[in-house]
C-alpha cells in the first residue's frame, strides 16, 4: 500500500533538497576547479528527481520509460568503472565498492520504476505514485532494501573519518602554475586523480594562479548517500 | 602507518585520494563493530518499516492493545494506555516511533554518537518490550520461540549491551564477552536460549496442532515461495507438533549450554544456533515483512547476530589490561575501531 501523502513529500523533499546541493556541487567543481566526484554527484541530481516524480506523480519530469533507460544505463556505467576498478585501472572513486554501491542503487531505481509501470499496467492504484503493494517481486525489493540499507550504515560509520572542508583549507598547499603539465590529461597531486579533479582549463593550460584545490565537502557527500539510500529504501519496503 | 595511511585511502575512495581521510583517526572496524553495524542496519530497517501506511492507521494501536489480554493488571494497564495514546494520535507517535528508530540505527553507525545510540537503543528496547510486545507473551501463555517470543525486541537491548563498547575491555575469546566479561555473557546466552527451550515445551508450542498452526498462519499475504513453505511446514507440524516441539527445546537446550563448551564445541553451538534462527525466522514468516505491516524482522535475523557475536574467535580478544594491540585487519587500534 502507498504511504501517507505527507510522508511522501517529505521524503520528495529530501532527495530534491539532495538533487539541488548536488547539481551546486557539479557546478562549483566545473567552475572553481575544485575536486568531488562529479560522476557520483550526476547520478544523485538524476536519482533525486526521479525519486521526487515517484514519491509524488506531481513531481514527474520525464516520459514514460525514460528513467528506466537513464538507470540502466548508469548501473551499466558504473558496473563498468567497478571492474575496471577490479582489474587494477585505477578512477575516480577509488575503490570497487564506491562504484558497486551505485550500481546497486541505479539498479534499485530501476527495479522501481519497472515495478511501478507493471502495477500501472495492470490497472493498480497510483494515488501516491507507488506501487500498491503489487510490486512485481517483493522478496527482491527487500534483499536490495537490506543492501542499501548496509551501504547506508557502512557510510555513516566511515563519515566521522572525512575531514571538514576548513581542514581540508589548511592542509592544502599552494600550487604553483605550470604550463604543459596537464598537457597530456595528467593533474598535479594537489589535484587528485582523473576527470572530475581540478580538469585543465580551455587553454589546455593548468589552471593559472589557482593555488588551492579544496575538495567540495566529502562530508556533505556522504551524507547526500545517506539520505538517498534511506528514501530509497523507504520506497522499496512500500513496495512489499 | 605509511602502509596503513596508504590502505585508508585506498578504502575512503575519491576522498581519500584528495586528502580528505583524516588516515590517523580512522581504523577499520572490528568484529565487535561490524555487529554493531549490522545491529544498526536492523535498527534503520525497523525505523522505515514503521514508516508504512498501516503503522499510521487504527490498527497499529490496536495491534498494540492485543499484547494486553492475559497480562496482569500492573503490565496490561500501561500498554492499553500508550495503545490509546497512539490511536488518538496515530500520525505523531507512529512519526516519532520511527524517527527514533532510524536514529538509533544511524547513530550505532556513526562512531561519535555510539555510545548515546546504545543506550538509547536498550531504554526504547526495554520500553517496547513492556509497552508494544506486552513483555512477549511470557506472562499470558502465549509465548513461543515460532512466534518470536521471549520478545524480539528485548534482543536488542541484549545485543546492546553485549556490543557495548567499554574503554577497558575484558579478554574474552569471543566478541559479545568483551565488554562484559566472558562468564555473564555465557550467563545471559544461557538464560536467553534456555527460556526459549522451556518455552518451546509450554503448550502454546507443545499443544496438538498448535507449532503447525502458528507457522501456517504464517502464510497469509506472503509471497508465493514464503507461503509455499510456510504452509508445508506448516503441514508437516500439524501432524508432528509435539514431538516437533520436544525435539526444538532439545536443540535450544543444547544450543543454550554450548557456551560453556571448548571451543569446538562452542563452534558447533554457534552453527546450531544460526541454524536454528534461520528456521525460526522462516517459521515467523520473515517477520511479515513481505506481507505488508511488518514492524521489524523478528527474532531471527536477531538470534543470527547473538548467535555471531559468541563465534570463538581465533585469539583473546583483548588482554585484561585494555591495551589496545597494534592495528590489524581485526583488531582496533584506538577505540574508534570498536
Amino acid at each position: 500500500m502507498g504511504g501517507p501523502s505527507w510522508l511522501a513529500w517529505t521524503f520528495a523533499s529530501v532527495v530534491i533538497v539532495v538533487a539541488a546541493y548536488c547539481l551546486t556541487r557539479l557546478l562549483v567543481s566545473w567552475r572553481q576547479h575544485r575536486p568531488s566526484d562529479r560522476r557520483v554527484d550526476a547520478i544523485h541530481v538524476l536519482m533525486g528527481v526521479a525519486m521526487a516524480g515517484m514519491l509524488v506523480p506531481r513531481l514527474r519530469v520525464f516520459w514514460a520509460g525514460g528513467w528506466e533507460v537513464v538507470f540502466a544505463i548508469g548501473a551499466a556505467w558504473f558496473g563498468w568503472l567497478a571492474i575496471r576498478e577490479f582489474r587494477g585501472r585505477a578512477t575516480v572513486g577509488g575503490r570497487p565498492g564506491h562504484h558497486l554501491q551505485h550500481v546497486l542503487a541505479c539498479g534499485a531505481m530501476l527495479y522501481m520504476f519497472l515495478a511501478a509501470a507493471t502495477v500501472a499496467k495492470a490497472g493498480g492504484s497510483a494515488m501516491s505514485g507507488m506501487a500498491a503493494g503489487a510490486a512485481h517481486a517483493p522478496t527482491l525489493a527487500l534483499v536490495l532494501a537490506f543492501a542499501l540499507f548496509g551501504y547506508v550504515i557502512w557510510t555513516a560509520d566511515r563519515l566521522s573519518s572525512l575531514a571538514p572542508v576548513a581542514a581540508l583549507a589548511a592542509r592544502v598547499a599552494p600550487v604553483p602554475a605550470f604550463a604543459g603539465a596537464a598537457a597530456g590529461g595528467g593533474a598535479s597531486p594537489a589535484t587528485g586523480g582523473e576527470d572530475g579533479h581540478g580538469t585543465p582549463g580551455d587553454d589546455g593550460q593548468a589552471p593559472a594562479a589557482h593555488v588551492r584545490q579544496v575538495p567540495l565537502s566529502p562530508r556533505l557527500a556522504a551524507c547526500c548517500e545517506i539520505a538517498m539510500g534511506v528514501t530509497m529504501g523507504y520506497a522499496l519496503i512500500l513496495m512489499l | 602507518m605509511a602502509s596503513q595511511a596508504a590502505d585508508a585511502r585506498a578504502r575512503a575512495g575519491w576522498p581519500g585520494g584528495i586528502g580528505a581521510v583524516r588516515e590517523e583517526s580512522w581504523t577499520a572496524p572490528d568484529v565487535r563493530r561490524r555487529l554493531q553495524l549490522v545491529l544498526a542496519g536492523i535498527w534503520l530497517l525497523d525505523g522505515v518499516l514503521q514508516f508504512q501506511a498501516f503503522m499510521f492507521s487504527k490498527g497499529f494501536s490496536q495491534m498494540l492493545g492485543a499484547t494486553a489480554a492475559g497480562n496482569p493488571a500492573v503490565v496490561a494497564d500501561p500498554i492499553s494506555w500508550s495503545a490509546k495514546i497512539i490511536a488518538d494520535h496515530p500520525t505523531a507517535t507512529d512519526a516519532i516511533f520511527a524517527l527514533i528508530q532510524v536514529a538509533i540505527g544511524l547513530g550505532i553507525a556513526w562512531r561519535p554518537a555510539r555510545k548515546l545510540a546504545l543506550g538509547a537503543s536498550v531504554v526504547w528496547a526495554l520500553a517496547v518490550w513492556w509497552l508494544g510486545e506486552g513483555l512477549g507473551g511470557v506472562l499470558n501463555g502465549a509465548a513461543s520461540p515460532v512466534n518470536g517470543a521471549p520478545g524480539a525486541v528485548i534482543i536488542y537491548a541484549l545485543l546492546a549491551v553485549l556490543l557495548w563498547p567499554g574503554r577497558q575491555d575484558r579478554a574474552a575469546p569471543f566478541a559479545a564477552g568483551r565488554f562484559t566479561g566472558a562468564t555473564v555473557a555465557r550467563l545471559l546466552w544461557l538464560v536467553l536460549w534456555g527460556s526459549l527451550a522451556y518455552l518451546a515445551l509450554l503448550p502454546a508450542t507443545r499443544a496438538p496442532k498448535a507449532l503447525g498452526a502458528l507457522v501456517a498462519g504464517m502464510a497469509s499475504g506472503q509471497p508465493g515461495w514464503l507461503a509455499g513453505l510456510d504452509d508445508h511446514l506448516g503441514a508437516f507440524l500439524t501432524g508432528n507438533g509435539p514431538a516437533m516441539a520436544v525435539v526444538l527445546a532439545i536443540v535450544l537446550a543444547v544450543v543454550a549450554v554450548s557456551a560453556f563448551l571448548p571451543r569446538p564445541g562452542a563452534r558447533a553451538g554457534v552453527m546450531l544456533a544460526l541454524a536454528t534462527a534461520a528456521f525460526l525466522w522462516l517459521a515467523e514468516g520473515l517477520g511479515g515483512m513481505l506481507a505488508g505491516g511488518g514492524t521489524d524482522p523478528n527474532s531471527g535475523p536477531l538470534l543470527a547476530l547473538l548467535a555471531l557475536a559468541f563465534w570463538p574467535l581465533a585469539s583473546a580478544a583483548l588482554p585484561a589490561t585494555g591495551q589496545q594491540k597494534p592495528a590489524t585487519a581485526t583488531q582496533p587500534a584506538s577505540p574508534e575501531g570498536t
